[in-house]
């Protein structure tokens, strides 16, 4: 018995010392790369949901394609500081940078000393599209944005504590196109603006990832969703397109390099990259943080990118 | 709240031998880290949770639990046995606990911190276990109007750790403010005082800049002391003959129960409300017991009950910063931040479901954390001869590496180089002010607490439209203000010796 186990162990042993550098070609890699660890720099602290999605990814990698990946995480200025840096990385693609939209289809038009726009980057893909919610406390008089827009003009004015200003522009159109006065409570983080609307402070709140548990455990609703389709957990809620509101908050988990990586390791990353979004490890991440996988791929996110960049270039430059 | 089986079965789940061994290493890894100048407890979970991912899920979240509770008794040593804290929080200890090594006390002084940190956090974690889920409704409740009030009350009563000279101290925690405000501006997202600098864009790194001031700042300042005056550079005597000077005993632990029970409940309000931390437990705690003493001028030169009021209050903070985590999903601090994004890892869902659907293991983890207390009594008794043993090494050696371990401390908690800068600008700037008589800790008050008041402000402002009747529907705010006024009339400047001790 015990040394059959042994053997057993030993055959899976092989077969996986013989399925690591076949699964490599899978992804279609040029010869010779990796010859040595790669690099995932990440845009935002330890311990955030990018960090979580970009240490996923790059533990998928190690077990799907046998390489080793070395995680930094390099915080500041919105992933403006990782940007910043890997603008200046050698473009050999043994350098990858993980960071959401934001950094490269916002901050360059919203901040005079951002050194880079999107277009000095290659894009591989995404890992996951951020839910964004207009969301109340269960007990508020309004339950969808129609009713919202109607309480905020007759009582003159109503809080939203937003976290970020990509949320405090989307409140901004609102205001915009309906002629409220939306006023806006911008936090230190998502759970500092969670904080004020669930204590009853704010009137409303608009959330990424901490609302899911307070829906489903009946604490609080959503009246709007804030990105282009509905959601599974919320599919009431109607989205701003619907209500007529030509206004939505993008923001995927961005994989990227350095303009001038050679165009075969870049189809090397990015089928990787593909193969790990779709792995199991990736997923259970996805269920644990309510969301889904999503890898838009190069073409896609790349496409994603230059429109909201363009939205937001327009809007800024006023 | 779940049955009482689940409950039980949950605490049983904690006591097996793997997990008794994971949170023995966690504490010891903690107080390691955390006695070391220069490394942080945040430093050390940022490390140990990806160690913990192989691990089964109880055990993960007992271990990295245990090395956030080790490394909040391990801050006090080097605050202790070197006044240089490495953490703003361990600051108030090395008030009273560092002289009282210098008299020759360093065993005694860390038995007192160690006893008291632990009794903070085991009474924190009672509160947590019985009394979460009512708690955290109560401190939602305090909204910016209420945090306001409760900074301006904190910044009253903290004045009296200005130091000597009134206007000194003022003229350091301004300083504090105005360094607080670089950075993105917390209301309307405009940089401020970033000249262009992507890296100032979060502000200067709070880890890098208080290890600069605090620990870095003092090496410097007693390198200097040390080569102009051998007196001052005196070595602290380990080996005191006698006993009373190596022990605590239960009649001097019960002697400032007072002291301890008031600094429990401090701390304990303060770490359910989210965004304070224990910075601002450890100095109010200690800030109040000194104006409320009688001799207010015992304090600074090793009194027991300065290192009882800093140690319970920071340490019930821990415990109780898991009140808004677990029931509300809210992290209250970035350690408690860290811990969430494990438990998100290890498929726990902090918030309003986590009772309901995962009860058994949060009972096991509840009961993880009272074994940690004790694990942290017992290593800490035994790892203290170790400090105290390696303390007593020749200044050449410690103060070098003590530099070594603050700069690498400031490279991997930034992310690279810039803390680094940023931490030999402020030791500079922490030699000079020392030099010169302005008080550190006002400084780095002024700088941990400005931001939560500004934001406090904006916000207030803007839900009471900046209407001043509004106030009145906030009797809770009332309440602090009217604290904060009686503070500094009738505390403040009436005790304050014309030429204190210090």
């Amino acid at each position: 018995m015990k040394i059959s186990q042994k053997l057993l162990r030993t055959a899976a042993l092989v077969a996986t010392l013989v399925v690591i550098p076949s699964s490599a070609f899978s992804a279609e890699c040029p010869e010779g790369y990796p010859n040595k660890p790669i690099n995932f720099v990440i845009g935002y602290g330890a311990g955030g949901g990018t960090d979580a999605i970009a240490r996923a990814v790059a533990a998928a990698l190690e077990k799907q394609q046998g390489w080793v990946i070395v995680s930094n995480n390099k915080p500041g200025a919105g992933g403006g500081v990782m940007a910043a840096g890997l603008m200046q990385a050698k473009p050999d693609g043994y350098t990858v940078g993980t960071s959401s939209l934001g950094t490269v289809a916002l901050n360059p038009y919203n901040s005079v000393d951002t050194p880079y726009t999107y277009e000095d980057f290659d894009y591989l893909g995404s890992g996951m599209e951020t839910y964004y919610g207009l969301v109340a406390l269960a007990d508020k008089p309004y339950n969808t944005f129609e009713e919202f827009i109607d309480f905020a003009k007759k009582k003159g004015r109503a809080t939203v504590s937003v976290a970020g200003f990509a949320q405090q522009f989307l409140v901004d159109q609102i205001n915009e196109k309906y002629g409220t006065k939306l006023v806006i409570l911008r936090g230190k983080g998502s759970a500092d603006a969670l904080q004020q609307a669930l204590g009853d402070h704010v009137d409303a709140t608009i959330q990424g990832a901490k609302h899911v548990q307070q829906i489903k455990a009946g604490k609080m609703k959503q009246l709007a969703s804030l990105i282009d389709h509905r959601v599974d957990y919320a599919p009431d809620s109607k989205t701003l397109i619907e209500s007529g509101l030509d206004a939505t908050i993008v923001s995927h988990t961005v994989f990227m390099l350095p303009k001038g990586v050679p165009a075969d390791i870049q189809t090397c990353l990015a089928g990787a990259l593909d193969e790990a979004v779709k792995s199991d490890g990736f997923g259970e991440l996805m269920t644990r943080l309510e969301n889904t996988a999503l890898n838009l791929g190069p073409k896609g996110i790349t496409e994603t990118i230059a429109k909201n960049a363009a939205v937001y270039k327009k809007a800024l430059a006023k | 709240m779940p049955d009482l089986n689940i409950i039980i079965a949950g605490l049983l789940d904690a006591v097996t031998l793997t997990n008794l061994l994971y949170i023995f290493a966690g504490v010891a890894v903690g107080q390691i880290v955390g006695a070391i100048p220069g490394l942080t407890i945040l430093m050390a979970l940022a490390i140990a949770i990806p160690l913990t991912y192989s691990l089964d899920t109880l055990t993960a979240v007992a271990f990295l639990i245990s090395v956030n509770k080790g490394g909040t008794v391990g801050g006090a040593i080097p605050s202790i046995l070197l006044n240089t804290p490495g953490t703003p929080e361990s600051a108030a200890t090395a008030l009273d606990g560092y002289p009282m090594a210098k008299k020759g006390k360093p065993m005694k002084a860390m038995k007192y911190a160690l006893y008291y940190s632990v009794f903070g956090d085991l009474s924190s974690d009672i509160v947590l276990i019985t009394v979460a889920a009512p708690l955290a409704l109560i401190a939602l409740q305090l909204g910016p109007v209420e945090i306001l009030a409760l900074m301006i009350l904190a910044f009253t009563v903290i004045s009296g750790l200005v130091g000597d000279s009134m206007v000194k101290g003022l003229i350091a925690a301004a300083l504090g403010f105005l360094v607080a405000s670089v950075g993105i501006d917390p209301t309307q997202g405009t940089p401020r005082f970033t000249f262009g600098m992507l890296d100032l864009y979060d502000g200067l790194p709070l880890s890098a800049l208080t290890i600069g001031l605090l620990a870095v700042g003092e090496i410097f300042a007693q390198i200097a002391g040390a080569t102009k005056d051998a007196s001052t550079g005196t070595p602290i005597q380990i080996n005191s003959d006698n006993p009373e000077d190596n022990t605590v005993t239960l009649k001097e632990f019960l002697a400032n129960k007072g002291v301890a029970i008031r600094a429990f409940v401090l701390g304990t309000v303060i770490g359910a409300i989210p965004g304070l931390g224990s910075a601002t437990a450890g100095f109010l705690s200690y800030s109040v017991t000194k104006q409320a003493a009688k001799d207010p001028e015992a304090f600074g030169t090793g009194d027991p009950r300065g290192i009882a009021a800093a140690e319970t209050a920071n340490s019930a903070v821990v415990g109780a910063n898991l009140i808004p985590l677990l029931t509300l999903g809210i992290p209250g601090n970035i350690s408690a931040a860290l811990l969430v994004s494990a438990f998100i890892i290890h498929g726990i869902q902090p918030g309003p479901l986590l009772f309901e659907q995962q009860g058994r293991l949060v009972y096991g983890l509840f009961g993880a954390m009272l074994i940690a207390n004790f694990a942290n009594l017992f290593v800490g008794q035994f790892g203290m001869r170790l400090w105290a043993f390696a303390v007593g090494a020749p200044n050449s050696i410690i103060f070098p590496s003590a530099l070594l371990l603050c700069m690498t401390g400031s490279y991997i908690t930034s992310g690279g180089f810039f803390g680094v800068f940023v931490m030999l600008i402020a030791a500079v700037v922490g030699y000079l002010m020392r030099a010169f008589g302005y008080s550190i800790v006002a400084f780095v008050i002024g700088y941990v607490l400005t931001p939560q008041l500004e934001r406090s402000l904006s916000h207030a402002l803007l839900i009471t439209d900046g209407e001043i009747m509004a106030f009145l529907h906030h009797p809770i705010a009332i309440a602090l203000v009217i604290l904060s006024m009686v503070s500094v009339f009738y505390l403040g400047p009436k005790k304050r010796k014309p030429a204190s001790t210090k």
